[in-house]
């Protein structure tokens, strides 16, 4: 076990040494920075092969459908088809298209999605930097692709892409506030930004089980930010064909799917570090156990994607404004208090758990009797609508 | 509660995907060996059940229309069409056409086309028939590569022999 713990570590520090052997320190040092580098890369792209084939097997299991099988055994070099069908097609820019800015999108909607994998703790010890400002690294980078959205929706020239890229500003904007204020009630707890600090922390109990309302609130704020179903309305199919990357394809268009894929893994990670206690748990590596709490993770949101419809875009921003943002308030502040009053230890997390319990009860109590009261008006006013015309037929 | 349909629906799609895994397990080799579309084809709630098209078929139900076949005399193994045209006459999209020589008892068939281009599968011309002579076949892949969408007598012989029927009805399980 011991060996399998330190298997990547190990194999780093022989390389290390391979090149201490005839580099000087400041070189060698300098190879394993780009090597670090280059592995996180290859993890993302690795990711993204791996997760669009899951993807596509989990929701035709859902649908009682075989999903791909053709291209190898059990279709699992499909991803390896797709990729290289991605890269061999043509690359179309539109006429009319706002060129270098319809050139940089797809750069910039992807280095900030790899740079994301630095603060990632993949276990113990696995990580590509720890930085004591990690959660605000997250946030800030993960501003940046709004920005690259919305070039490309707007240089296209197209109308649904910059319906789209509209859409994506009004629902990432929105989803931002409540992440991050969920994120805090984190660094509340654990007493630290850093990533690895946070899954210190978790050492005894994982967040999920102190503050699960911010568990809740990150989880439907993170699948806001991935444009995952049920808030995939800016890139939705059948209604503005493909939102923001409309007029994109070959490689550019491959490098928007490859974001949103590393984006996917990345976010599913997050989660993992925040609140499912990161690489910790007993027996099996470090590394491992990152993995499978990850692709349980990436699981229950592909498991969401193959359930839920579609909210509409009033919707998603009132869920955002009305629901989301007040609950995640309500729950940094109820931490906060907590924090302050007691003592770390079991008597600070009963109370937490309890507490966000009942928070979340009456919340969605809240939400249950709002929507009940929409629906009652809906109703009134139809029939009233339904009086007045035959009103007006009978006085005609 | 709110957001009580999400987990109900939830429950649903988590059931129907653990559902074709628990059947494949439960009848491991015989679902995807040969055959194992019969395995599938039966009614149940859960499970997977597509038909992997060009490697496996679905057998067709035995009143199925496909194309036109000309029959064989059981015995003699001679095609039991006697050249009187009253399948040419019964057709009405004009997909048969016969080439006959001679009169009254010397009557012969020269040859016999079917087109399938025209053919609507209405079967009037089987109902016609008084000679046992022809029948629908539950050929379906009936496109071609090229505009040659007549069949000739030997064609439809062919057909005949593949399904090994004999007589009008007999494939569809109905004595006339």
């Amino acid at each position: 076990m011991q060996i399998l713990e330190n298997l990547w570590i190990d194999i780093a520090q022989w390389i290390r040494g391979l090149f201490d052997s005839f580099l000087p320190q400041w070189a060698a040092q300098l190879v394993m920075d780009v090597l670090g580098i280059l592995l996180l890369i290859v993890i993302g792209i690795v990711a993204v092969l791996a997760f669009t084939y899951m993807e596509r097997k989990v929701i035709a299991r859902v649908g009682d459908r075989i999903g791909p099988n053709r291209a190898g055994p059990l279709g699992i070099f499909q991803a390896i088809a797709d990729a290289i069908k991605m890269l061999t097609k043509e690359d179309v820019t539109p006429t009319n298209a706002d060129r270098w800015m319809f050139l940089a999108a797809p750069i910039l909607i992807i280095i900030p999605a790899v740079l994301l994998y630095a603060v990632l703790p993949f276990g113990r010890g696995m990580v590509g930097v720890d930085v004591n400002i990690a959660v605000v690294f997250v946030v800030a980078l993960g501003a940046i692709p709004i920005l690259s959205m919305l070039m490309a929706g707007w240089a296209s020239d197209n109308k649904y892409a910059l319906l789209g890229a509209f859409r994506t500003v009004a629902q990432l904007l929105s989803y931002e506030i409540p992440m991050a204020i969920a994120l805090l009630t984190v660094v509340l707890l654990a007493g630290t930004m850093s990533t690895v600090g946070i899954v210190g922390a978790q050492s005894s109990i994982p967040f999920i089980l102190v503050t699960p309302a911010a568990f809740l609130v990150y989880f439907l704020a993170g699948l806001a930010e991935l444009n995952r179903t049920p808030f995939d309305l800016l890139e939705a199919d059948s209604e503005i064909v493909a939102g923001y990357f409309i007029e994109y394809s070959g490689m550019k268009f491959a490098m928007f799917f490859l974001a949103e894929f590393i984006n996917f893994f990345m976010m599913a990670g997050m989660i993992t570090t925040l609140f499912l206690g990161g690489w910790q748990w007993p027996i099996l590596p470090s590394w491992l156990w990152f993995l499978i709490k990850t692709i349980a993770v990436i699981f229950v949101i592909m498991w969401i994607r193959d359930t839920v419809p579609r909210i509409r875009i009033d919707q998603m921003l009132s869920f955002a404004w009305k629901a989301l943002v007040p609950v995640a308030l309500a729950n940094l502040f109820l931490v906060a208090f907590i924090a302050k009053l007691l003592e770390p230890g079991w008597l600070r997390t009963v109370a937490a758990f309890g507490s966000n319990i009942v928070l979340i009860g009456i919340a969605l109590l809240l939400l249950g009797r709002a929507s009940r009261r929409r629906k009652e008006r809906a109703r009134e006013a139809g029939e009233a609508a339904v009086k007045r015309y035959y009103a007006s037929a009978e006085s005609d | 509660m709110y957001g009580e349909g999400i987990l109900k629906g939830l429950w649903v799609t988590l059931k129907h995907m653990v559902g074709t895994f628990v059947k494949d397990i439960k009848k491991f080799p015989r679902r995807y060996a040969r055959g194992g579309i019969l395995e599938r084809t039966e009614y149940d709630l859960y499970g997977i059940f597509t038909c992997q098209y060009p490697e496996e078929r679905y057998e067709m139900f035995p009143r199925f229309r496909g194309a036109l076949m000309q029959l064989r005399n059981a015995e003699t193994g001679e095609p039991n069409c006697t050249a009187c045209g009253a399948c040419e006459r019964a057709c009405p999209h004009g997909v048969i056409s016969l080439e006959v020589e001679g009169k009254g008892k010397e009557r012969v068939l020269k040859a016999y086309r079917y087109n399938l281009a025209r053919c609507v599968f209405c079967r009037l011309c089987v109902e016609s028939c008084r000679f046992d002579a022809i029948e629908m076949s539950h050929e379906y892949e009936l496109s071609r590569y090229s505009n040659d969408f007549i069949l000739e007598m030997d064609d439809l012989l062919a057909l005949g022999d593949k399904y090994d029927v004999h007589k009008t009805g007999e494939a569809w399980g109905v004595s006339e």
